[in-house]
């Protein structure tokens, strides 16, 4: 029991006119987290570092306002106080202060938090009638001079401060300890951080314009946080989250629901929110509280497709009114970093001549305006910047801002990508030094070798068993090897060993080490169309945790015992090995082996023909065995979706050559079978080993709503679609094919894809048992274990199953797990990661998409023209797929002018006047001509152009030239698919040696897209995830969000281009 | 504004305390010469007096004497101007009532009472300050003011409540932290022999968590016993150096 000195004292605080008297208790002994303490505090966890030249305290008012200037990694030192923290938490909300608090508690900030107001001699009571900053930046001097004093004068102290009077004030009363206004400090202490600098000016400006507002009202006020808590708990207002409408980001929000606050049963859907008035400066994200309108005023949801920025018209179709609202208030703002294109000087003048604001507008079209207060607007024009929010006052037709950092020139490749990464919230700097110096040596000079110690402890598979890897050619960064043989037989029969080994990467990665820390962050590799960000450095993810051919690693094995006819389990092992992959087989050679052809295994060079049939006779064993794997599930109802249909092949400089159809091997659904396998069995393991806190994967049942369009489509062609279960699903989408055309069953499963809700990682104990089954592979429980390398969560799965060893042989873990709520904090954040890479991943394709056909003029050139498939019926066209680039997009029959498109006689097609007729399965268009009728899943012809946007993404414009199929020219006379294929490659290709060629021309510092390309090709990596990872994508289904679905206009066949593009 | 932070990543509560530190006690004995026993305690912010008469014999109606043991009689209140905003009703509310009766139920298992049949025991209690932790400064106040009276006892009753913030659970709460939301644990303790008098909780808690916050609880109680102890050895010296032993 520690009795702490204690001095009692009155704090009144006149809230609420109450006089509440509180205790406040001192000590002597408050940690100073400094590794010069000379006074042996009890400093656990973050310590500063002696190495700095000097600490920096900040004041409250400059931890308020200038709390992004702090995030700077590079500013060393710092040492926030219990006054400024407090100050932030009362001022800025809660999200701000846990984004102190996360900043306190990230290793790779150098800064600590010191309780001054608990420490005897630093703290200063508040004197009657001091206002409460002038008392704020007392105590944090007092702080300052106390801490200077603690470590006996070793490292003098700054504090910095906003307040002139301060600075004049305190700067002279003692020596050690300075007092400077932040601008200063920067150009002082930091003169080469010149992104902070600005920074710094940026929000200062934007603050002081903040004063000078102007008072006329543009919106009405919010109501205080009270009476919307009152509202929400007595059903009055609804509490949802805010979601504009890409493509009318204008006019159209909606509400969605949390939890069951409405208990109306009327209200089931959500809630539209029309116009800028009614939506009352939320922002897209935000979460907020509506009051629903009067019924007279309800409206319905626009139904028809609109171009991108076409003007709106009087004459909207509209579906059934629908449940309409204001905003009367914002429950929490949502806002991150948005990136924002500068007009260009002619609009900017027109726009201010009195001030220096400038109006950008965000890349992400749901995002209204911002104003920001910039003295570099002609210097800025026409670039990306990062743009942070600040406010949005009733007065202020549109939100203020400050920009961040420039990214560069809208247009540019590098600029694209970087905004494509900001937009998801993906943050790749480069390892750091410290990351890095965590790695173990590997290099041609002192090769990495197996530590004797390790041998000891793990099982050694090297002499015993033939381990060996698929993966597509060239693949380096190998996380899955495979073994089979049979054993001895045993009293119930003939018995197997199917063993699956998976990279140890959480034996080179410690928990709570810095590389884990970035991981996490990470939480997976990004892939984008032309390069990739690997989640570990590449000395993990290209040597030492790679399982290559021909050297010793340490892997983590999951072998069963199986009874050979029945395949069911007897026993399973599990534990850390050590193995030799043998072969480093490729899918092809591994398709040919089993059929029996001549090949050529480079581990064999000479053929021996005893090796090579003890490789192909495991081969066949392990396909076997797989075949009866899958038919099991089958039975239980796995789906299969539209599957992956291309791959890459690499050259030698590991670039994309080609992209080239997969030929559907079955040993691709050999390796992926076992790695669901080992997966299922993982998650059974660590769940009944903490069936509180373990990390699973689930899939949730679809909503059969989503099922509509699905049905709809089908029902055109003559099919039904019984979604009742998985298993019926699948049967059904078995059943429809059109012996005509592929293409049909192809879209209806990609449609059945669309429909599928994403899977998830969860913590065993925030679900109840029932939820843990996967939809899409039908099992129980699922989790992920095999790729260990590029995604987080398997790393986790990794560090729980060896605690499960550790716990089946008594030995307690030696760390404690993370808890039940960490872990599903965890699992969110992976989530969230995952969504924003596949987010990232289309957006990128796009881009490709639409640099390749941006030089291209759409009139003459021949590949500007292709076959595309009508998938969708819309009020005022219809959505189209085009199977050749893999597009999906959406084509217009009727124009802004009222005109519609008509068929000539001849096949093509031109505007007209005339009207629109839109039925189920059908669309006509009737003119003074004649009227011409488009079907569902008909072939048409279409023309492809890119319609430029300068502060947007550019888009994909698809026009009709016939409602015939298309007639591809005599050289192209292959079939559709290779020619997509390749059509896709090339243009990935074409478009990265156009910016490479662009870029070198430039002066020398742009040369930075080909370096980058060039040190690549140096981790010798593959650019592709391997194939197994991409079956598994599909067949999970975590493909694309649902609000893509729902927005009509966005994308189809997402699936498909998933699959694609990470290939 | 953000709600309170009851536990800081640090360790430290609002007040400064760390997860296991109780207020500071402070306690009189003898406050009143007219009653048989009185005692004065703070705890924090948490003010209570202490008065006990008798044993004497049952007053009122008759019928409420036990043969075989005494009658215990409980009385608590508040005074009006113990809370932040005045109180109207000073004693007889519901609250009040059930605090009575959870202060019988203490004593009963405390006090000797089969030593004193047919007579009766009355204890009455006021908050005059309040400021989290009512029930236990009662009981620690009453359970002074009872040996103040000389009445036997079994062992020092010693009452302290806990709570359970962030999976941590924090001794001896002051009004903010009660009144922040979460679970709350009043628990009455015979710490020599680690007997449970009283135990009283009225929110959610995870089964799991029950145990660690009642140890959390006891061991709360052994520290506030230490003080009483503590003043009544004091008391007694004082008394014995007056009465010139």
């Amino acid at each position: 029991m520690i009795k702490t000195e204690k001095v009692l004292h009155l704090k009144s605080s006149r809230g609420r006119k109450v006089r509440v008297v509180r205790e406040h208790y001192l000590r002597e002994h408050v940690p100073c987290y400094s590794s010069l303490c000379q006074a042996q505090c009890a400093n656990e966890g973050k310590v500063l570092s002696g190495e700095v030249t000097h600490y920096v305290m900040p004041d409250a008012g400059v931890a308020r306002d200038f709390m992004e200037i702090l995030e700077f990694r590079e500013i060393q030192g710092i040492v926030f106080t219990q006054t400024a923290c407090q100050a932030v938490q009362h001022s800025r909300g809660r999200r701000q202060y846990n984004r102190l608090r996360s900043l306190l508690k990230d290793p790779r900030h150098h800064c600590i938090l010191f309780a001054n107001e608990f420490q005897e001699y630093s703290y200063c009571p508040r004197e009657k009638g001091e206002p409460q900053d002038k008392w704020q930046t007392r105590c944090v001097y007092h702080a300052a001079v106390w801490y200077h004093d603690h470590l006996a004068g070793l490292k003098p102290v700054v504090m910095i401060t906003e307040d002139q009077n301060a600075v004049a004030e305190y700067s002279s009363l003692n020596c050690g300890v300075y007092v400077l206004c932040t601008q200063e400090y920067l150009q002082t202490f930091w003169p080469e951080l010149q992104a902070a600098l600005e920074l710094y000016c940026s929000i200062a400006q934007s603050l002081q314009e903040k004063g000078s507002e102007g008072t006329e009202r543009e919106y009405t006020e919010h109501l205080p946080a009270e009476v919307l808590e009152a509202g929400i708990k007595s059903g009055r207002y609804i509490q949802g989250t805010l979601n504009v409408n890409k493509h009318r980001a204008q006019h159209e929000a909606f509400v969605r629901f949390e939890g069951s606050s409405n208990k109306s049963s009327e209200l089931n859907s959500d809630v539209l929110v029309c116009g800028g008035k009614n939506r009352n400066r939320a922002v897209h994200g935000d979460m907020v509280a509506v009051e629903l309108l009067p019924k007279g005023e309800w409206r319905g949801r626009t139904t028809a497709l609109t171009e991108g920025q076409g003007e709106e018209k009087g004459d909207e179709t509209q579906s059934q009114p629908m449940a309409t609202g204001r905003v009367v208030g914002i429950l929490q703002r949502n806002w991150r970093d948005y990136v924002v294109t500068f007009p260009p000087k002619e609009e900017t003048q027109s726009q201010s001549r009195n001030s220096q604001r400038i109006l950008g507008t965000p890349w992400d079209q749901r995002i209204p305006k911002i104003r920001i207060s910039t003295q570099q607007a002609d210097k800025l024009q026409d670039h990306r910047v990062i743009v942070r929010l600040d406010s949005w006052d009733s007065t202020s037709l549109y939100p203020n801002g400050h920009s961040v950092r420039v990214l560069g020139r809208a247009g540019e490749l590098e600029t694209e990508v970087q905004t494509i990464l900001i937009e998801n919230c993906i943050h790749v700097p480069p390892f750091s030094e410290a990351q890095l110096g965590e790695m173990p040596v590997s290099s041609p000079e002192s090769p990495w070798s197996v530590d004797p110690a390790e041998v000891i402890t793990r099982r050694d598979l090297r002499q015993t068993h033939l381990v060996f890897s698929v993966d597509p050619r060239g693949c380096e960064d190998v996380d899955d090897t495979l073994s089979i043989r049979s054993l001895p037989p045993g009293p119930r029969g003939e018995r197997l060993e199917l063993g699956v080994h998976i990279a140890d990467v959480t034996h080179f990665v410690k928990e709570g080490s810095l590389t884990d820390l970035e991981a996490r962050a990470r939480a997976t590799t990004y892939y984008l169309a032309d390069r990739r960000y690997d989640m570990l450095p590449a000395v993990l993810s290209a040597d030492l945790c790679s399982l290559l051919g021909g050297v010793d690693r340490y892997a983590m094995s999951v072998m069963w015992d199986l009874d050979a006819q029945t395949l069911a389990v007897n026993t399973v092992w599990y534990g850390r090995t050590l193995i030799q992959s043998s072969y480093q087989l490729y899918y092809e050679l591994a398709q040919a082996l089993l059929n029996g052809e001549e090949a050529e295994v480079p581990e064999l060079g000479t053929i021996r023909d005893a090796k090579l049939a003890q490789l192909t006779q495991a081969l066949e064993t392990l396909t076997h065995v797989a075949r009866q794997l899958r038919a099991q599930r089958d039975k239980g109802g796995a789906l299969e979706l539209e599957g992956v249909e291309v791959r890459a092949q690499l050259d030698e400089d590991r670039n994309i050559t080609a992209l080239v159809p997969r030929q559907p091997l079955e040993v691709h659904e050999t390796v992926a079978e076992c790695m669901i396998y080992a997966n299922h069995w993982v998650a059974r393991k660590i769940q009944e080993s903490f069936p509180q806190q373990a990390l699973l994967r689930h899939h949730p049942p679809p909503r059969q709503e989503f099922f509509n369009q699905l049905q709809d489509s089908a029902r055109a062609r003559g099919f039904t679609i019984d979604t009742r279960s998985n298993k019926a699903l699948a049967d059904s989408l078995d059943r429809a094919v059109d012996p005509r055309d592929p293409l049909v069953n192809r879209l209806l499963r990609v449609m059945a894809t669309m429909a599928m809700s994403n899977a998830l990682y969860f913590s065993t104990g925030a679900c109840p048992v029932d939820q843990y089954y996967h939809y899409g592979l039908a099992l129980d429980r699922y989790t992920h274990f095999t790729s260990p390398i590029r995604r987080y969560a398997d790393m986790i799965v990794h560090r729980l199953l060896t605690a499960a060893i550790a716990m089946e042989k008594g030995a307690g873990p030696a760390k404690a797990l993370a808890s039940n709520k960490e872990l599903e904090e965890v699992a969110q954040q992976i989530n969230n990661k995952n969504r924003a890479a596949q987010h990232a991943q289309k957006v990128s394709t796009e881009l490709f998409q639409c640099l390749y056909f941006r030089d291209k003029d759409p009139e003459t050139d021949e590949r500007c023209v292709a076959d595309a498939v009508i998938y969708t019926i819309r009020a005022n066209g219809m959505l189209v797929f085009i199977p050749q680039y893999g597009l999906k997009g959406a084509v217009y029959l009727k124009n802004r002018e009222g005109q519609v498109v008509s068929e000539r006689q001849d096949g093509g097609c031109d505007w007209q006047t005339g009207s629109l007729q839109r039925y189920l399965d059908h669309i006509t268009t009737t003119t003074a001509v004649g009227t011409s009728t488009f079907n569902l899943f008909q072939h048409i012809t279409v023309r492809i152009s890119v319609q430029p946007s300068r502060c947007h993404s550019d888009t994909i414009r698809l026009e009709v030239v016939s409602n015939r199929p298309h007639q591809a020219p005599e050289t192209q006379v292959q079939t559709s698919q290779p020619q997509g294929a390749r059509g896709r490659s090339q243009l990935v290709q074409e478009v990265v040696r156009q910016a490479e060629e662009a870029s070198q021309q430039a002066e020398e510092k742009r040369g930075r897209a080909s370096k980058l390309s060039t040190e690549e090709r140096e981790f010798r990596q593959s650019k592709c995830p391997n194939l197994y990872s991409l079956l598994e994508e599909v067949r999970e289904l975590a493909l694309l969000d649902l609000a893509a679905c729902g927005a009509g206009g966005g994308g189809l066949g997402a699936a498909a281009q998933a699959c694609a593009t990470s290939a | 504004m953000a709600g309170l932070e009851l536990l800081s990543d640090q360790g430290y509560r609002l007040d400064g305390r760390k997860a296991a530190e109780l207020r500071k006690v402070q306690a009189r004995m003898g406050v009143f010469a007219q009653a048989d026993g009185s005692a004065y305690i703070e705890q924090g912010n948490t003010k209570a007096l202490a008065v006990v008469y008798g044993p004497h014999e049952v007053r009122g109606s008759r019928s409420k004497t036990l043969h075989d043991r005494a009658v215990i009689n409980c009385q608590y209140s508040m005074a009006t101007f113990s809370t932040a905003e005045r109180k109207r009703r000073p004693h007889g509310d519901r609250k009040s009532t059930e605090m009575s009766l959870h202060l019988k139920q203490t004593f009963e298992a405390a006090v000797l009472t089969n030593l004193y049949p047919r007579s009766q025991i009355d204890i009455y209690v006021k908050i005059l300050q309040s400021d989290g932790g009512n029930y236990s400064a009662c009981v620690n106040a009453a359970t002074l003011a009872v040996v103040d009276a000389g009445i036997p006892m079994r062992d020092y009753v010693c009452a302290c409540t806990a709570g359970f913030v962030d999976e941590t659970p924090l001794a001896d709460l002051c009004h903010a932290e009660e009144s922040g939301g979460g679970t709350s644990l009043a628990l009455a303790l015979l710490p020599r022999g680690g007997h449970i008098a009283l135990l009283q909780m009225d929110a959610r808690l995870h089964q799991d968590h029950l145990e660690t916050l009642m140890e959390a609880a006891m061991t709360a109680c052994k520290g506030v016993s230490k003080v009483l102890d503590e003043v009544v050895r004091q008391h007694l010296q004082e008394v014995s150096a007056l009465t010139g032993e």
